[in-house]
């Protein structure tokens, strides 16, 4: 079975060979291959050829067309720092809180930044893999860029003191997803990940998530179904299990948790939900503990979820860069060893 | 507690900084010395939230628009920082070398200033050689430091031996944020890991009044 069925099997809680296991890596791909961060943030053919090398080293089920988080706001318009050996940071956001957010232009994923740059890894992803391998685009969801593109004080107090603006701005930073979204879609990627750390209940409160997030997301997740993405990922990292029951009126396939979301739970509070989960092991522990702590913590969360399914496993969030390869190698090992149905009591 | 207290209280940490502004006013007006408004209304306002943190309905921007308003109140009854009364410690607060986050050290800086601590804020991207020397500058209690990428921890780890290079070991080092409170006390070589700003502001206050009056 390629890892593309396998996805699609456990995304419908069908039966398969074994679960997928998905390790979220980005420029650790870079690492693991002996090139830098600076190489791989700056080519989307070298960031490609990473990924493909450290699936091949690694044996998971998906690669990223992902670069960094800073490529939308450097599209918009930001001042994107270049900094040696970690990832870019947004050094000046592209708006301020009197733009007028209903005269703003999308920036083109063909031309703009490197928007291009993303489209091209995606590319080269999908001549390589076909469906091998899961090809997994990726965008900020429109709260992320939102913060990203004002800054986050400045965003968050816009959200309480003038929530008419507000939404203004997140239906242009949704438009601007959409845009990325679907190019990426047309470049190869398989679906598109929605990656909305801001819209955490630790961040916002439940109220402003349902009224003025949720829409906006459900509307993204429409445009990439409609452009025939297998699935719809939604990626909130924090303390999300008062939101996660929700994921699926949002038309969200997948929900990742983070290490923080309990999933016994997790499973008790979505019941019957048919949302597909991939996590939750700590990004951290990838750096700083063992190969067994992780093999231990991987073997827990299959057995949590070997009656239900719907399961990927995977890390909480991004795997950072500086990871030690031995414990990425034990939960994907952890994962291939597993059989359906071997859940021990 | 004086109603017009309770009434600032519930303003505070609901947010509303004009109204919490206009009470302070009448309160002033009224003859209210000011170290009587931080204590009974902004630390009960602290107080109050620390508790919402700890039953999990902490969100950021709940907590910012309280700690607008507690800023706003501190800078209308003490325009001068310096002027702060009853100040329990002197605390720097920074994010490391290799790290341009910096919304849970305001967070924090907010929480310790709500709570009279004397904030140095070092800002971000920051050596731990400029760290050391602002708390030797200001006979720091504690130096605290918000991660939200690993990538910082060799620099977190590095602080304690630096300090105590400075002749400085007695300084607190606590850490927080993201990236960081995932890890423990002994891999990150500090003294305390918060969860949240509050854990930080309950640390510092369970250390002995001689180490926190240090300097």
């Amino acid at each position: 079975m390629d890892s593309v069925a396998r996805i699609r099997r456990t995304m419908a809680f069908q039966a398969c060979d074994r679960p997928p296991v998905i390790a979220q890596v980005f420029a650790h791909a870079a690492l693991a291959c002996g090139r830098s961060v600076d190489a791989y943030v700056a080519s989307g053919v070298v960031a490609a050829a990473c990924q493909i090398e450290a699936r091949a080293r690694y044996g998971y089920d998906a690669v990223f067309a992902v670069l960094d988080l800073t490529l939308e706001a450097e599209a918009a318009g930001g001042v994107v720092q270049s900094r040696r050996g970690v990832y870019p940071a947004v050094a000046r956001p592209p708006l301020a809180p009197d733009d007028d957010f209903r005269r703003l232009t999308i920036p083109d994923p063909r031309t703009a930044g490197r928007l291009p740059m993303a489209l091209e890894m995606a590319t080269c992803l999908r001549d390589a893999c076909g469906d091998e391998a899961l090809v997994v685009g990726l965008v900020q969801g429109p709260m992320t860029l939102a913060v990203q593109f004002l800054g986050i004080e400045k965003a968050l107090f816009l959200a309480a003191d003038d929530p008419d603006r507000f939404l203004q701005l997140l239906d242009y930073t949704a438009a601007v997803g959409k845009a990325f979204g679907l190019a990426q879609l047309a470049a190869g990627a398989h679906l598109v990940l929605v990656f909305e750390p801001a819209a955490c209940p630790e961040v916002v409160p439940p109220g402003l998530f349902r009224e003025m997030i949720g829409p906006r997301l459900k509307w993204l997740f429409g445009a990439f179904t409609k452009a025939g993405a297998i699935g719809n990922w939604l990626h909130i990292a924090g303390k999300t299990g008062a939101v996660l029951p929700h994921y699926v009126a949002l038309g969200a396939d997948i929900g990742n948790f983070d290490y923080c979301v309990d999933p016994e739970a997790l499973l008790e509070a979505l019941g019957d939900s048919r949302l597909c989960l991939d996590g939750n092991i700590k990004s951290l522990s990838f750096v700083t503990d063992s190969a067994a702590d992780v093999e231990r913590e991987a073997r827990q969360l299959l057995n949590v979820f070997d009656r239900r399914g719907g399961f990927i496993l995977s890390s909480g969030c991004e795997i950072p860069p500086e990871s030690q390869e031995a414990t990425i190698a034990a939960m994907v090992r952890t994962a291939l060893a597993w059989k359906s149905g071997q859940s021990e009591v | 507690m004086p109603p017009e207290l309770e009434s600032l209280v519930q303003a505070l940490t609901e947010g509303e900084r004009e109204q919490s502004l206009r009470i302070v006013a009448d309160l002033v007006s009224g003859g209210m010395p000011s170290v009587d408004i931080i204590t009974g209304g902004i630390e009960k306002a602290m107080a109050a939230l620390d508790k919402k943190c700890t039953a999990e309905q902490f969100n950021l921007l709940e907590i910012m628009l309280a700690g607008r308003a507690v800023m706003a109140v501190i800078r209308r009854l003490f325009p001068d920082d310096a002027a702060l009364p009853a100040v329990r410690g002197n605390v720097v607060v920074a994010v490391l070398e290799g790290d341009i986050h910096d919304i849970g050290k305001a967070i924090l800086k907010i929480v310790l200033t709500g709570n009279r601590f004397h904030v140095i804020d070092c800002g971000k991207d920051v050596s731990v050689a400029a760290v050391i020397s602002a708390a030797a500058q200001c006979g720091a209690a504690a130096v605290c430091v918000s991660g939200l990428i690993s990538s910082v921890i060799p620099q977190v780890r590095a602080l304690k031996p630096a300090l105590a290079r400075a002749g400085l070991a007695h300084v607190r080092v606590l850490a927080g944020g993201a990236a960081l409170k995932q890890c423990t006390v002994a891999a990150l070589n500090v003294d305390h890991v918060g969860q949240t700003a509050f854990d930080a502001v309950a640390y510092l206050e369970s250390m002995t009044p001689a180490v926190v009056c240090h300097g």
